[in-house]
């Protein structure tokens, strides 16, 4: 949901300007270095193969495929999402680390294609997670999504990329429409809300019924402290 | 009649023994003989110039037997041993008193024996150290299994089995230590060392090599040299935790001391390099360093394969012996050193080690390797002390088994030894494989829910653990310490010296100084540190759970963990090695000595038993007299 | 040596390290690229990545270990590097040996192996499995290379090994004097890369880049670090061993790359070995190799 009062407000902004060359190329460096978790879904992931290799090369753009979530910056959804899938995609992107990006290629991804009419599809995927780009087609050609990224890559430079503290700052959205779609009992592993409160990305939309109808059945996920436990009760025997 | 500083220590030992005997029942039985201990070590402090190239100190007492002076005193090989033995007896006494001995009590143990038989392992083990002339050695001898014995018996069920395992091995060692004793007394005339010294250089070679076979297997059964290791790592094992850590940290290597004495310092290395084996290059010597790279690999590798984090340990026991043996054979001045240095840091890390996982075990009911995982956010500074523990039995810096090793290696670089060189190698990489299961499935890796609320050990327990995990760390960063007692060693066993410094060895091939070696090593954890906590964001400490698997939602139910056959892919390839050969060979040793005895009772009963008694008779007459 | 000189080896020698050893995996890099007949990535990739993952805003830690275990693997090669000598530096290298200098190696795989086990994920503790084995595979025909070495110089002093062979020119280089002991080197050095075919323990399609798994982020960044680390520690140490080390930073320079390169070359044609065909191999041919050319040595 990209709600209206998120459009950004370019301000000049001063101060230090060895902080903001630095700034400059920290996000310089971002967009030249992206490591893609495809989630080869669909029937699109079929086109990533010839993007990576000789003909078309994404490497020289310092794009390169990795294996898990927690190494990858973009994630690819290479078509129609089913709603078994949607589960595994959505934990896979919470399990990422920001900054973040989602790609939706294939039509399917957008409406839900042709698959339209399906009970088992997820129609929208930016109605659970925040999509950054879309690549349309049935399928995209190799061309069309390297375009695509370049397009990405350009809106990272300028900073205009920030979709992903949006799943933080609306999570309530997302969250109910993926209790629309999974149930009251949804949770994954992860445990977004203390994520939000740790780097300090809670907004008006963080919190709402969503989120409290999750906490009342949310099985603890606090991390595992280390401690000596010299002040713990003998545990009877 | 005076009594020397050796007599008072003897004397403190003993009155530990009767304290144990006659007050063991009592509640703060533990402390008081802990503080005894302490008191003990004090008495062995006031000797320390012994330690420092001093004069041997002899007890004021002396017996007439059959015309045999008996005699004891003390040695800066003695002091060194001692030193290592009181100590590990001291820590290991203090960490059974308060909560570990309440639930030893508890589960039905006998808290007195069990004092007692410290107590006695201690006062025989120095009344072995202190042994004077070749007969004193083979009463302290017996008396140091005798008490062995009862520390691993007393546990019961499999316990008695390896202690009854063990006691008939060391009672096969102390049968082939007596004839040996026999022979040299035939030979030399007198049971003194002086005596046997001036004997051994006009012995003939064979007379010589019966003597190193006979006082080689007898002495080295107690070190658990190939084949003779069997015993060892299931009696260790099944022993109660802080007495196996005692065992494990000193008690096997009464056998090193043995041989150092009779090997080493009255026969000489040199005697026996003469000792060639006929028809093959090797002599005696190559021999023993075969059986200790042997004893280093095989043991080792074993101990890979166990699943129970006490087996695992005591395995390693019998194969770090291997490398301290290994180190006295290349008999140069690093090499002595390395092997002497390797008891002292062997006895520290060991029985950090054992401590450790009793302290588990204590914790949680059990050493299963595959029944624990994730306990280091429950028990960190055991967590600590292991990892301090394995990197030393691993001997990779900054502990003190990297010293040691590296002595050993260096020496065999030097005599130009390749192939123990490679095969010591092995043995500290298979050590690194197995250490690493061990930390990985106790403390690493999946907490399972039952053990979510598990405390750390209790400060009793932890408090020796820490206490050595300093010991391993400053003998490390400062091995000179240790190095002066075992350049004294070595000149009293009369082994080149090496030129120690404190932070190491001066040598002019290639030297080590660990000062500046764990002084870099810091500053780049230091360097790494900085880069880590500023130069990122901030990270999330994130739930067990949270992880990746392949999309899949991992609940507390589910075992997330892998523990169980470890290497898979090395087991592939080495596990058909593995045959028990040493068991099968163990199995029918003992078939053939029951067919004997049978085939033997059989004629006994049927025949003329007075027949065979006046033959036997006339045989051993007419033996004596031809 | 005056101490403030000291320290700024110190600091140098570990700097000069990692930017070395950025070229080289943009070399590793652009030759895979080459032989698949790709572009490659552009000259300032291997930065952009480091800085990228350090610069991440969000990541996850295990715990403590986890956290430790990445300093460990940088810090345990910064200190390596003290030990390894260049051209007009020698830094510490007198005070260890060569020795010292391969247990320090073991240090960052050692402290990473702690690391990964707190992630409580299988994949990276399988990973961690492998990498051992496969240190037990490649270390047994290392050390007997470097024996051999150590021996034929009479020294485990790295600054008097490299002394050695720079006394007579090129006759006087290990690989000319020991051609047999290089080869198995070479051998065993490629193995201890963990590339192709010895990518046991990163298997991407199997275990998920098993020790790399749970890492993302500075975690991940710092691993990135340390592979720089490896490559340049890894083919300096070939060239100290048997190519006469360095007399002015060009020619040591030319010689690490090059040298890297051959591993590399040959790596990015084959598929991966299984655990127990690489023990096999590292078991067979290396050792077979390095102790013929020990015995010739001895
Ligand atoms: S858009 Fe077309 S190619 Fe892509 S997933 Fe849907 S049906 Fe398949």
């Amino acid at each position: 949901m990209s709600s209206i009062k998120q459009i950004p407000v370019i301000t000049e902004r001063k101060g230090n300007p060895l902080a903001r060359v630095f700034d400059e190329f920290v996000r310089f460096c971002r967009s030249r270095s992206l490591f893609i978790l495809h989630y080869c879904t669909g029937c699109g992931a079929i086109e990533l193969p010839p993007a990576m290799t000789s003909r078309f090369d994404m490497e020289r753009l310092g794009i390169q495929p990795m294996v898990s979530p927690r190494q990858a910056d973009i994630l690819l959804i290479t078509g129609y999402v089913s709603i078994k899938t949607l589960k595994r995609v959505i934990l896979t992107y919470e399990q990422m680390g920001s900054p973040k990006y989602v790609i939706g290629i294939c039509s399917c991804t957008v409406n839900g294609g042709m698959y339209w009419q399906s009970y088992a599809t997820a129609k929208k995927l930016d109605e659970y997670m925040p999509v950054d780009l879309y690549i349309a087609g049935c399928m995209p050609r190799p061309e069309a999504v390297l375009a695509g990224l370049q397009k990405l890559m350009d809106r990272i430079h300028s900073g205009e990329a920030n979709s992903w503290e949006d799943y933080f700052r609306n999570y309530d959205y997302y969250l109910g429409n993926q209790q629309k779609l999974f149930g009251e009992n949804w949770q994954t592993p992860t445990d977004i809300i203390t994520e939000a409160k740790h780097y300090d990305l809670i907004d008006e939309g963080t919190f709402g019924k969503h989120t409290q109808l999750l906490e009342q059945h949310q099985k603890p996920l606090e991390a595992l402290d280390m401690r000596l436990g010299h002040d713990l009760k003998e545990p009877t025997e | 009649m005076t009594l020397t500083l050796l007599d008072e220590l003897l004397l403190f030992s003993g009155v530990t023994v009767l304290v144990a005997m006659l007050l063991g029942r009592r509640l703060p039985a533990g402390w008081m003989v802990t503080i005894l201990y302490g008191i003990q070590l004090l008495a062995l402090m006031k000797m320390a110039p012994l330690g420092y190239g001093g004069e041997p100190i002899s007890s004021a007492l002396t017996f007439e037997v059959m015309g045999q002076t008996l005699s004891w005193r003390f040695d800066a090989l003695s002091w060194y041993f001692a030193l290592i033995t009181l100590g590990s007896a001291l820590l290991s006494s203090w960490y059974a008193c308060g909560e570990w001995e309440q639930r030893f009590r508890q589960s039905g143990g006998n808290l007195w024996l069990f004092h007692l038989a410290m107590t006695l392992n201690v006062f025989s083990m120095l009344i072995l150290l202190a042994s004077g002339d070749l007969l004193s050695l083979f009463i302290g001898w017996e008396l140091v299994s005798w008490a062995g014995f009862l520390l691993m018996a007393m546990a019961g069920g499999v316990a008695t089995k390896a202690a009854m395992r063990y006691i008939t091995y060391a009672m096969a060692g102390a049968m082939a230590i007596f004839g040996g004793i026999a022979l040299v007394y035939v030979s030399a005339g007198s049971l003194q060392y002086e005596a046997i010294l001036t004997a051994a250089s006009q012995m003939s070679t064979a007379h010589l090599w019966m003597l190193v076979i006979l006082f080689g297997a007898g002495f080295g059964i107690k070190m658990g040299l190939m084949p003779f290791h069997l015993w060892q790592a299931p009696a260790y094992a099944e022993t109660p935790g802080p007495g196996s850590a005692f065992l494990g940290a000193i008690s096997s290597r009464m056998g090193l001391f043995a041989i150092l004495l009779v090997l080493v310092k009255l026969f000489g290395i040199v005697n026996i390099d003469s000792l060639k084996i006929p028809f093959t290059l090797i002599d005696a010597r190559d021999l023993l360093a075969w059986i200790a790279v042997f004893t280093i690999i095989f043991p080792t590798f074993t101990a890979m394969k166990q699943n129970d984090a006490r087996q695992l340990l005591a395995w390693h026991g019998i194969g770090q012996g291997g490398y301290m043996l290994l180190g006295l054979v290349v008999a140069d001045a690093m090499g002595a050193a390395g092997g002497l240095l390797h008891v002292f840091n062997h006895a520290t890390y060991q029985a950090a080690l054992f401590m450790a996982v009793t302290a588990v075990i204590h914790r949680t009911g059990t050493a299963d390797l595959n029944k624990l995982g994730g306990l280091v956010v429950r028990m960190p500074l055991t967590f600590m002390v292991l990892l301090v523990g394995i990197i030393g039995l691993a001997g990779l810096p900054p502990m003190n088994g990297f010293v040691s090793k590296w002595l050993v290696y260096r020496s065999l670089l030097n005599e130009g030894m390749p192939l123990l060189f490679v095969a010591a190698v092995i043995g500290t990489l298979g050590t690194i494989l197995s250490v690493y299961k061990l930390i990985h499935n106790i403390f690493l890796g999946q907490l399972r829910i039952e053990h979510d609320n598990v405390k750390e050990a209790p400060w009793s327990m932890m408090i020796p653990m820490l206490i050595l995990a300093a010991i391993i760390f400053i003998t490390g960063l400062l091995p000179g310490i240790p190095l002066a007692w075992v350049a004294s060693v070595q000149q009293a066993v009369g082994l080149p010296v090496s030129d120690y410094t404190l932070g190491g060895v001066e040598s002019a091939s290639g030297s080590l100084d660990m000062i500046w070696v764990i002084g870099v090593l810091f500053a780049g954890f230091g360097i790494g540190a900085l880069i880590f906590y500023f130069a990122g964001g901030r990270s999330k400490r994130v739930h067990q759970l949270d992880n990746y698997a392949g999309g899949h939602f991992l609940t507390a139910d589910v075992r997330y963990q892998y523990s169980d056959n470890f290497y898979a892919g090395l087991m592939h390839l080495i596990g058909g090695w593995y045959r028990g050969s040493f068991l099968w060979l163990e199995q029918s040793v003992k078939s053939l000595v029951e067919f004997l005895s049978l085939g033997m009772q059989g004629l006994y009963r049927r025949a003329n038993a007075e027949f065979y008694l006046l033959s036997t008779a006339l045989f051993v007459i007419a033996w004596v007299v031809i | 040596m005056a101490p403030m000189e000291l320290i700024i080896e110190l600091l140098l020698m570990p700097l000069v390290a990692f930017v070395v050893g950025m070229m080289m995996v943009l070399m590793m890099r652009r030759i895979a690229a080459k032989l698949q007949r790709r572009i490659g990535p552009p000259f300032f990739q291997p930065l952009y990545d480091i800085v990228k993952l350090h610069s991440k805003q969000t990541q996850i830690s295990h715990g403590l270990i986890h956290d430790i275990g990445i300093v460990m693997a940088m810090g345990g090669y910064i200190a390596a590097e003290t030990l390894l000598p260049v051209p007009g530096m020698t830094g510490i290298a007198e005070k260890g040996g060569i020795i010292t200098l391969l247990y320090l190696m073991m240090i960052p795989s050692l402290g990473l192996a702690l690391g990964v086990g707190q992630c409580a994920n299988p994949n990276g503790s399988i990973g961690i499995a492998r990498a051992l084995t496969a240190m037990l595979a490649y270390d047994i025909p290392l050390v007997i290379v470097i024996f051999g070495v150590a021996y034929a110089a009479g020294t485990t002093n790295l600054v008097d090994i490299i002394a050695v062979q720079q006394a007579g020119g090129f006759e006087t280089w290990g690989a000319v004097q020991m051609p047999v002991l290089a080869i198995a080197g070479l051998i065993a050095m490629h193995a201890s890369l963990g590339k192709q075919p010895f990518e046991i323990y990163i298997a991407p399609a199997e275990i998920a880049t098993g020790p790399m798994v749970e890492m993302s982020g500075k975690y991940l960044g710092g691993l990135f670090v340390m592979q720089c680390f490896q490559l340049y520690t890894t083919s300096v140490l070939y060239v100290s061993l048997f190519l006469g080390g360095g007399t002015t930073w060009f020619d040591f320079l030319l010689k690490s790359f090059l040298v890297l390169a051959i591993p590399v070359s040959i790596a990015y044609l084959f598929p991966r070995y299984r655990t127990e065909d690489l023990l096999r191999l590292m078991w067979k041919w290396p050792v077979m190799l390095g102790l013929i050319g020990v015995a010739f040595v001895l």
